[in-house]
């Protein structure tokens, strides 16, 4: 029984992760089309995504947005935790499920909902237009994290601060932020993995010129057949697959997740 | 020299939203006192500590502090120093980092800071761990840098809340006589919240007990402790034979509702009433005696190297007017 | 300190409101296209939304999806979750850690992954035909087992992790005092372990499927055209007809489904606190 158990989860890793190891063996290819297993091994593809200047400039702009907008996001987000858990706010209920909607929204209606009657109307600009449509996006998890770090501090300590002399500010600064600071990192990092990744609510945003990376890979996936795609895809995993050991190491990211 | 009205607490009224916590509260605090808050948990002593401090705006009333109308100043003006219960310390900051956070704020110079922190970690008896965090010390420990926390910024008034529920008994008892000395020592005036009857009666100069968001009784630890003047405190400070008139015969005088008598004051053996011994307990070095009696069951305690009495033996006994405790009122 | 709900309001004030704005405001005039007829209100845009076969063929589709890749998610990661919790406490989370990681990489690098093993020159069709199962490369891209497979590789470990947490959760001795009393395997499973650790279930149930029907990226890539979902009929109605009618009448089925979802995973959590 135990045996077969474990037989199963060998296979069920295998189906999770062998394809990250197959991306990564066609991404490593010698040769110019896709295949597997790869004409020999090179890092001739790694080597060109570098230099390929629409995924260059595409995931610039993707770092950018993925920063930008978890920044934007934890200012919205912290205060609104903040003042949702420590006060007693009418309708806290309501507040609070206002701001976990873009959860339970599919993201392409967003996107399109924002091209139609904002953008368009307003004349905004698709960077504001991609900023704030992540940013929504983001502020649940900003809010729901930084929530949850709250709880563990005990409100008597704020208050014995102020006791001790701080102003509300001062309290929020000196003795909130330092002690939910892991909570705050492990939003950041949440924030921009989603941000970074996401496709649905970019996909109206974004237009010829201005597009985000995986909206640039997605498309080119069309028309390209070599495996610069394959070495991208592995590229980004690695990425991923760093930030999630660096994050676990530093604050167990699992509790968050 | 000293300020009789060093605190004074007019008509105070404290609720929740709509229940009301602590009512009318008039209270007055010489300057240098021990005041110890008395009364069983819920009865608003909290309430009125934070209140106090600025943590809870007052429905009603006024707090005047050395002359100053404090009521409407915010807590982190007020020079009121508070330990919690929970000891409240800053998780993430060191012993000593804890104990100099008021005097950072009040952007006191390196030197003479770093010297007051050091001299209120050693009147606490904590040099040594000024590098530790807090959850690598113990609680006893723990209460002793809220306690140096608190002192160390030279507050007008301290207000210890409950401060040694959370200790295992012997710790309560050597923390008792630190905190003594230390009140000795500085000079403070301080209010102590405690529903342990002997840790109020041990430490305070004067005892106030509430109940129900009101004074019961106020007086001198012996006032408190002999003359309960309610049914109520006389429970609270052991009295185990109360009796209404009716029950039991009563002196004619006025405005006595009942008459108490702690098990130590009954006396057996002889006097006027008689009664059948329904239970005997061996306390060590006393024994008690539950006995019936027509006015109601009584309860008797006499040194264990006193007469015994046996179970069903019909014994006289007298409960003496003279050490009676005379009750006003519930 | 903290009765000032004055404070508190102007705290939660701009994110409230920025939500409200950015999002709330345009996606509820989005859905009102839906309700919105020549006529004034009305439900006639989904009854001829319904009419047309293809749009009935894509909703039963993607309900079906979403339906299949949640029962594949429950089968297999209770197999794994069993396995994983039956593990030592620094191998469990190893493995935990291991099936967090890929929820963090994009999942359009997840996707393509299927493209190199699933396409014409791909690492099953070089086995086939190396084998000389078949003559011609067998077309496995573009249809609604690849679609499949994509999505249940996307999201199981949101099920995995549920039901590793809602078996961690087990009282210590169940299983033990059921096969002293003689259950079988498949009856400790159904009567004791099912049971106990159906919040769970829900939980990971509700992710999956939602995860499923709301899926862009996997029908994008491994279904095309021919394996059309909800998202994928939604972007191809905008991009090709600009028919933003049919647009915001497949967003309210899929915020319906979104919805209905969430409600079940909401009863199951106040369930738990009882
Ligand atoms: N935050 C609160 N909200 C509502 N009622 C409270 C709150 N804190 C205390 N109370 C109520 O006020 C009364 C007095 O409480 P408290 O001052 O904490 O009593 P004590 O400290 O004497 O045990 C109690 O009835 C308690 O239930
Ligand atoms: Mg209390």
């Amino acid at each position: 029984m135990r045996y077969a158990g474990h037989a199963v989860l060998a296979a069920v890793v295998l189906f999770l992760i062998g394809p990250f190891l197959v991306i990564a063996a066609a991404g490593l290819s010698a040769g110019d089309t896709l295949t597997f297993p790869p004409q020999g091994l090179s890092l001739k593809w790694i080597t060109a995504v570098f230099g390929m200047e629409n995924f260059r400039q595409s995931f610039v702009l993707s770092l950018w947005l993925a920063v930008g907008s978890t920044a934007l996001a934890l200012l919205f987000g912290v205060p609104a935790a903040y003042g949702l858990a420590r006060y007693p706010v009418p309708g806290r209920d309501f507040m609070r499920s206002i701001v976990f909607t873009p959860v339970i929204v599919p993201g392409i209606i967003a996107g399109l909902a924002l091209l139609r009657h904002a953008v368009i109307p307003l004349g905004l600009p698709v960077t504001t237009a991609l900023i704030l449509a992540h940013t929504v996006l983001v502020v649940p998890y900003a809010v729901r994290v930084v929530t949850a770090s709250l709880e563990h501090l005990r409100t008597d300590v704020e208050e014995a601060a102020v006791i001790l002399g701080a102003t509300r500010t001062g309290t929020f600064f000196r003795v909130v932020l330092p002690n939910i600071r892991n909570g705050i990192l492990a939003a950041f990092i949440l924030g921009f993995v989603t941000s970074f990744n996401q496709v649905p609510v970019s996909l109206f945003l974004t237009g010829p010129g201005i597009t985000t990376l995986p909206i640039d890979m997605l498309a080119s996936m069309e028309f390209v057949y070599d495996p610069s795609i394959a070495a991208l895809s592995a590229l980004l995993a690695l990425m991923s697959m760093a930030i999630v050991m660096i994050a676990e190491k530093m604050l167990g990211l699992s509790r968050y997740v | 020299m000293s300020d009789r009205n060093f605190l004074t607490i007019e008509k105070l009224t404290l609720a929740y939203g709509g229940t009301v916590a602590v009512k009318d509260l008039d209270l007055t605090i010489a300057e240098g006192e021990l005041v110890a808050l008395l009364g069983p948990s819920g009865c608003g002593k909290t309430t009125t500590m934070r209140a106090i401090a600025g943590l809870i705006q007052p429905r009603q009333g006024r707090i005047v502090l050395a002359g100053r109308d404090i009521t409407h100043v915010r807590a982190n003006k007020r020079e009121v120093g508070l330990v919690f219960q929970s000891y409240a310390l800053f998780p993430h900051l060191s012993v000593f980092e804890n104990v100099a956070f008021g005097l950072r704020l009040r952007s006191v110079a390196r030197d003479e800071l770093e010297q007051r922190a050091n001299e209120a970690i050693g009147l606490v008896g904590l040099k040594g761990f000024e590098r530790r965090l807090p959850r690598e010390l113990s609680g006893g420990q723990q209460q002793r840098v809220a306690l140096a926390r608190s002192v160390v910024v030279r507050p007008r008034l301290l207000l210890l809340d409950e401060p040694l529920s959370n200790l295992d008994a012997r710790l309560r008892l050597e923390m008792r006589s630190e905190l003594q000395r230390l009140q000795r020592d500085l000079g403070v005036t301080m209010i102590y919240v405690t529903h342990d009857q002997s840790e109020a009666l041990a430490l305070a100069d004067r005892v106030i007990v509430m109940r129900d968001g009101r004074i019961a009784q106020q007086g001198t630890p012996a006032d408190i402790y002999e003359r309960p003047s309610s049914v109520f405190v006389a429970q609270f400070v052991g009295f185990e034979n109360i009796f209404k008139a009716g029950q039991w015969p009563l002196p004619d005088e006025r405005d006595i509702a009942a008459l108490a008598w702690r098990p130590q004051a009954v006396v057996l053996g002889q006097g006027p009433h008689q009664g059948r011994v329904l239970g005997a307990s061996y306390l060590g070095d006393a024994v008690e005696y539950l006995i019936e009696t027509p006015g109601g069951l009584v309860k008797a305690q006499t040194p264990a190297s006193a007469r015994r009495f046996a179970l069903d033996e019909t014994v006289s006994l007298d409960l003496p007017l003279a050490s009676a405790a005379r009750l006003a009122g519930q | 300190m903290f009765e000032d709900r004055r404070i508190g309001i102007a705290l939660a004030a701009p994110a409230v409101l920025f939500v409200m704005l950015a999002f709330l405001l345009p996606v509820g005039i989005l859905l009102s296209g839906s309700v919105t007829t020549p006529g004034g209100w009305g439900i006639s845009r989904f009854t001829t939304f319904f009419a047309e076969p293809l749009y009935q063929e894509v909703v039963w589709r993607t309900l079906r999806l979403g339906a299949l890749v949640t029962l594949a998610s429950a089968a297999i990661g209770y197999a794994a979750a069993l396995a994983i919790v039956d593990t030592s406490p620094a191998t469990k989370g190893r493995l935990v850690g291991l099936f967090i990681l890929p929820l963090m990489i994009s999942p359009v690098a997840r996707t393509y992954a299927w493209i190199v093993i699933l396409g014409r020159t791909g690492l099953v069709n070089q086995v086939v035909t190396g084998l000389g199962l078949s003559d011609e490369p067998l077309r496995l891209l573009f249809t609604e087992t690849a679609v499949f497979i994509g999505l249940v590789q996307l999201f199981l470990p949101l099920m995995v992790l549920s039901l590793v947490s809602a078996l961690e959760n087990l009282p210590a001795d169940v299983v033990p005092a059921a096969r002293v009393l003689g259950a079988n395997w498949i009856a400790v499973f159904f009567r004791v372990i099912l049971p106990l650790t159906r919040e769970g279930l829900v939980i990971g149930g509700t992710l999956v499927f939602t995860g499923a029907v709301t899926a862009y990226i996997t029908p994008a890539v491994l279904g095309g055209s021919k394996v059309l979902m909800l998202e994928t009929l939604l972007y191809q109605r905008v991009s090709v007809a600009n028919d933003y009618v049919s647009a915001s009448v497949i967003a309210v089925i899929l915020i319906a489904m979104s919805v209905a979802a969430n409600a079940l995973l909401k009863r199951a959590a106040a369930a738990r606190k009882r």
